[in-house]
C-alpha cells in the first residue's frame, strides 16, 4: 500500500493534496453548524446525481410515456417508488439547504472582500440549480409540470424583438411539447455534471481565501485547526440529522412537495385553476406577478437573483463581517427575510385584491433594501465610530488593518 | 372539451384551494374524515364495491389482476374476477370508453391515481360520493361538485332509512381507502422499511455525536 | 491550545471503540443502501408478471409447429404426428444422446426453447426438425443436436399442461 501510494506520489501530487486540501487544511475553530450548509449541499448534489441515474434507467423521455413511466417506477421497478420520493424529495432539500447556505453568507458577510469569486460562482450554482430544477419539474408531465414549464419558457417572449421565435426555439414546437420534454431530459441529465465543475471552482476559490468565520475577519494561524478530523466528524454528524429530517419526508410525507394536481397528466387543452410554481420558486414569482408588464416582469424577476452579484459592492462600511456587530446591517438582514417570506406566500396565492398590493410593496422593499444598503452602510459606520466602537471589533479592524499594510508593503518591495 | 363542464370544473378547482372570490356555494362544503382504519378487510371489500358499481365507468389502468392480492384477495378469488383476462392485464371499465363517452359527453376519468391528484383526495372522494342531494324534482347535484355528471350510484340522496344511509357511509368509505390504496400501493412497504432506516439513521447520528464531542474535547 | 491532561490529546484520531463503531455503523449502511439500487435494476413486477406464458395448442394441427413468446425468447411447440413419434424413438439423437420419451410430457407435444445452443440464433424449421441459419447446427423432431457446432440439445422450459389444449409455459408464481 504504501508502495503504491509512494509511487503514485512520485507522478502526481496525491499525499500533497490530501495533507493541503483535507487532513491538514486551516479551518477557523469557531465555526458555528451554520457553516456545516456547504458540505450538506455536496451530500445532496450526490443523492440527486445518483437517484436521478437510476431513476433515468427507468424513465421514458416521450410525451406519450413519461407520466406512465414515471408511475410504472412508482409500482413496478423494484424499490422504484423510494428512489423518485428520494429524488423528488431532494430536490426541495437542495434548495433549503442552499438558501440558508446563502442566508448564512448575507448575515455573516461571508460575500465580502475577498469572496466576491466565490459570492459569483456560488450565484452561478443557484442559477444552475433553478435551471435543472426546473427542467427536471418537466419531466413527469403531469399538469403542474406541463404548465409550469408553458409559463416559464413563456417568459422568454419579453426577449427584444424576437421574443416569439426564441420561445418557439426553446420548445422544437408551438407549445410545449414532444421535442421540449426530450430535450429538457437531455439537459436535466446534463446539468448536474455542469454544477459539478462549478463546485470544483467554488471549493478552489474557497482552499484559496479559506473559510470565513462568524466574527467576520480572517483569522491568525493560531485560531486555526485542521479539518480533520474536527470538521470531517462535524460534517458527518450534520449528514446524519440531515438524512434523519430527509427520510422522515421520503418515507412518512414523500408527496408534501408535489402538487396534487401533478397527479393528473399533462392536458394541453385545460390549465389547473390555480398554477403555483415549486416553492422555491415562489418569490421571484411573486416580483414577476408585481409588475403589470411582461418584459418589466421579467427583467424584475431576474434583476431579483443577478442583484447579489453587486453585493460586495453595495455594502460600504469598514466595520468587519455581518450582522453580528452591525445593528443595522442586522435590521437590513431580519426585514429582508421577512420581504423574502412574505413573497412567498404572495407567489403561492392567486394574484387577487389586495394581494396584488401586498406583493409590489415587497417587491419595491426588495430591490429599496439593496439600493438603500450603500448609504445605511456608510451611515451605520459613522453612528458606530461615534458610540466608540466595541474594544474586540476595534482590535479587529487594526488587525485587518495590519494585514492590509502587510499584504501591501509585500506588493511594493 | 364542454365549455361549461370546462367553467364548472374550474370553478370546483377554485373552490378547492379556498381562495376564490367568485366560487359557488360548495367552497363552503367541508371534507369529511374517514373513521374507517386501514385494515385487510375494508380494503377487499372496498375493492368489490369499486368492482361491483365503480367500475361499470372507471378504470384503473394501473392496477393488475395479480396485484389485488394485495388487498386481500386470493388467487382462486383473481382467477374467477379475470376470467379470460391474463393476470397482469389491468382493470377495465366495463362499459367501453365510446359508450361512456357517448352516454356522459366525456370518457370518465381513470381512479388510479384519483386519491393523490386531489388534496387530502381520500377524503375527497368520501366526500364526493356522499354530497349528492336532490336539486329540484328528479334533478340531482353534487354539493362538493356542482354540475357533476356521474349520477349518485350510491343513492346516497334518496336514501331515507338512517340505517341504510350509515351502510351506504360506510361502503363509500371502503371505495375511498380502496382507491387510496391504488394510488399508493407501496405505502405500507413504504412506512414499515422508514422505521428502520430512520432507526438506523438515529443510532449512527448519536455516535457520530458522541464521536464528534469526543474528538472536539481536545480543543480548549 | 491543546488539553495536555487528557490521554487521547496527541492523536485525536486514535482508533478506539466509539471510532471503530461509528466507522462499523456508517460502512454497515453504506453497504445496506446499494441495496435498492441493485435490485432496482432486476427484472420489474410486470416484466415478472409475464413470466409465464399460456398457449392454446387447439389452434396447431398434426405435424406443424408454433413459435410463441416467454419471457423474451421463442419457443417451438410441435404437434408431432405419429410418424415423427415413431422415428424419433428409433434414434437417441447425436451428440447429446437422450431417449425421446425424456424430452416430452405427452409424445405429441414437443416444447424447446428456440434459441440455438451454439450462440443463441433463432433455428428455422424443416420437415425433419430445425437448421440454425447462424452456423448449420441441426436438431432433429425432439430437438436434439445431430450436427453442426452446437454442444447440447435444444432446452426444454419448465411447463405443465392445465388442460388437453392448454398448456402454461414458465414456473407458476402468482
Amino acid at each position: 500500500m504504501n508502495k503504491l501510494v509512494a509511487w503514485i506520489d512520485q507522478r502526481f501530487p496525491l499525499t500533497q493534496f490530501v495533507k493541503q486540501e483535507l487532513t491538514e487544511y486551516p479551518t477557523p475553530r469557531n465555526l458555528s453548524y451554520l457553516w456545516n450548509f456547504g458540505s450538506l449541499a455536496a451530500l445532496v448534489l450526490v443523492l440527486q446525481v445518483i437517484t436521478g441515474i437510476f431513476l433515468a434507467m427507468h424513465y421514458k423521455a416521450d410525451a406519450k410515456l413519461a407520466f406512465d413511466s414515471v408511475e410504472h417506477i412508482m409500482r413496478d421497478v423494484n424499490y422504484g417508488w423510494l428512489i423518485r420520493y428520494m429524488h423528488s424529495t431532494g430536490a426541495s432539500a437542495f434548495f433549503i439547504v442552499i438558501y440558508i447556505h446563502m442566508a448564512r453568507t448575507l448575515y455573516y458577510g461571508s460575500f465580502r472582500k475577498p469572496r466576491e469569486l466565490m459570492w459569483w460562482s456560488g450565484q452561478g450554482l443557484l442559477i444552475l440549480l433553478m435551471a435543472t430544477a426546473f427542467m427536471g419539474y418537466l419531466l413527469p408531465w403531469g399538469q403542474m409540470s406541463y404548465w409550469g414549464a408553458q409559463v416559464i419558457t413563456n417568459l422568454f417572449r419579453a426577449t427584444p424583438f424576437i421574443g416569439d421565435q426564441v420561445v418557439i426555439w426553446l420548445r422544437g414546437d408551438f407549445s410545449v411539447g414532444d421535442a421540449t420534454l426530450t430535450r429538457f431530459f437531455a439537459l436535466h441529465y446534463l446539468f448536474p455534471f455542469i454544477i459539478i465543475a462549478a463546485v470544483g471552482f467554488h471549493m478552489v476559490a474557497l482552499h484559496y481565501v479559506k473559510s470565513s468565520n462568524p466574527s467576520g475577519i480572517n483569522l491568525q494561524a493560531k485560531d486555526n485547526i485542521p479539518f480533520h478530523p474536527y470538521y470531517t466528524i462535524k460534517d458527518f454528524f450534520g449528514f446524519g440529522v440531515f438524512l434523519i429530517i430527509y427520510f422522515v419526508f421520503v418515507f412518512y410525507s414523500p408527496n408534501t412537495f408535489i402538487e396534487a394536481d401533478n397527479y393528473i397528466p399533462a392536458d394541453p387543452l385545460q390549465t389547473p385553476a390555480h398554477i403555483v410554481p415549486e416553492w422555491y420558486f415562489l418569490p421571484f414569482y411573486a416580483i414577476l406577478r408585481a409588475i403589470p408588464d411582461l418584459f418589466g416582469g421579467v427583467v424584475a424577476m431576474a434583476l431579483s437573483i443577478i442583484i447579489f452579484a453587486v453585493l460586495p459592492y453595495l455594502d460600504r462600511s469598514k466595520i468587519p463581517g455581518g450582522a453580528r456587530y452591525r445593528p443595522f446591517y442586522r435590521l437590513l438582514f431580519v426585514v429582508f427575510s421577512i420581504d423574502v417570506v412574505v413573497l412567498s406566500y404572495v407567489g403561492a396565492k392567486p394574484p387577487e385584491g389586495g394581494l396584488i398590493l401586498v406583493g409590489q410593496i415587497a417587491t419595491f422593499m426588495y430591490f429599496a433594501l439593496f439600493t438603500a444598503l450603500p448609504a445605511i452602510s456608510i451611515y451605520e459606520e459613522k453612528w458606530l465610530r461615534r458610540r466608540g466602537l466595541p474594544p474586540e471589533v476595534e482590535e479587529l479592524i487594526t488587525a485587518e488593518e495590519n494585514q492590509r499594510d502587510i499584504r501591501e508593503g509585500k506588493t511594493q518591495s | 372539451m364542454n365549455m361549461t363542464l370546462r367553467i364548472r370544473l374550474v370553478i370546483l378547482l377554485l373552490s378547492l384551494v379556498s381562495v376564490s372570490t367568485n366560487a359557488s356555494a360548495s367552497a363552503d362544503v367541508e371534507l369529511r374524515d374517514i373513521y374507517l382504519e386501514v385494515n385487510a378487510q375494508n380494503l377487499r371489500e372496498g375493492f368489490y364495491t369499486y368492482n361491483n358499481l365503480c367500475r361499470l365507468c372507471h378504470n384503473l389502468k394501473y392496477i393488475k389482476y395479480s396485484n389485488l392480492s394485495d388487498v386481500g384477495l386470493s388467487k382462486h378469488e383473481i382467477d374467477v374476477l379475470r376470467g379470460t383476462n391474463g393476470v397482469s392485464d389491468t382493470l377495465a371499465a366495463s362499459m367501453p370508453p365510446s359508450v361512456a363517452n357517448q352516454a356522459f359527453g366525456k370518457v370518465p376519468p381513470d381512479l388510479s391515481l384519483m386519491a393523490k391528484a386531489r388534496k387530502n383526495g381520500t377524503h375527497y372522494i368520501y366526500t364526493l360520493l356522499t354530497s349528492y342531494y336532490e336539486k329540484s324534482e328528479a334533478v340531482y347535484d353534487n354539493h362538493l361538485f356542482q354540475g357533476i355528471r356521474m349520477p349518485d350510484i350510491f343513492e346516497y340522496s334518496v336514501t331515507e332509512n338512517p340505517k341504510d344511509k350509515e351502510l351506504i357511509d360506510k361502503r363509500v368509505q371502503q371505495v375511498a381507502l380502496f382507491l387510496e390504496w391504488a394510488a399508493d400501493p407501496k405505502r405500507d412497504e413504504r412506512k414499515s422499511m422508514g422505521v428502520f432506516v430512520i432507526a438506523y439513521l438515529m443510532v449512527l447520528t448519536l455516535l457520530l455525536f458522541f464521536l464528534k464531542r469526543r474528538i472536539w474535547a481536545n480543543l480548549q | 491550545m491543546l488539553k495536555k491532561e487528557k490521554s487521547d490529546v496527541k492523536n485525536p484520531t486514535r482508533r478506539d471503540f466509539l471510532t471503530t463503531a461509528t466507522g462499523a455503523v456508517a460502512g454497515a449502511g453504506l453497504v445496506g443502501a446499494c441495496w435498492p439500487f441493485i435490485q432496482s435494476m432486476n427484472p420489474t413486477m410486470d416484466v415478472l408478471s409475464k413470466a409465464t406464458t399460456e398457449v392454446d395448442l387447439g389452434v396447431i394441427k398434426p405435424g406443424e409447429s408454433k413459435t410463441v413468446e416467454w419471457q423474451g425468447k421463442p419457443v417451438f411447440i410441435l404437434h408431432r404426428t405419429d410418424k415423427q413419434i415413431d422415428e424419433m424413438r428409433a434414434s437417441n439423437g447425436g451428440k447429446d444422446p437422450i431417449e425421446d420419451e425424456k424430452r416430452v410430457d405427452v409424445p405429441n407435444w414437443l416444447v424447446v426453447v428456440g434459441l440455438c445452443t451454439h450462440l443463441g440464433c433463432v433455428p428455422s424449421r424443416k420437415e425433419e426438425g430445425w437448421l440454425c441459419p447462424c452456423h448449420g447446427s441441426v436438431y432433429d423432431n425432439s430437438g436434439r443436436i445431430l450436427k453442426g457446432p452446437a454442444p447440447t440439445n435444444l432446452e426444454r422450459p419448465p411447463y405443465q399442461f392445465l388442460s388437453e389444449s392448454k398448456i402454461l409455459i414458465g414456473n407458476n408464481k402468482v
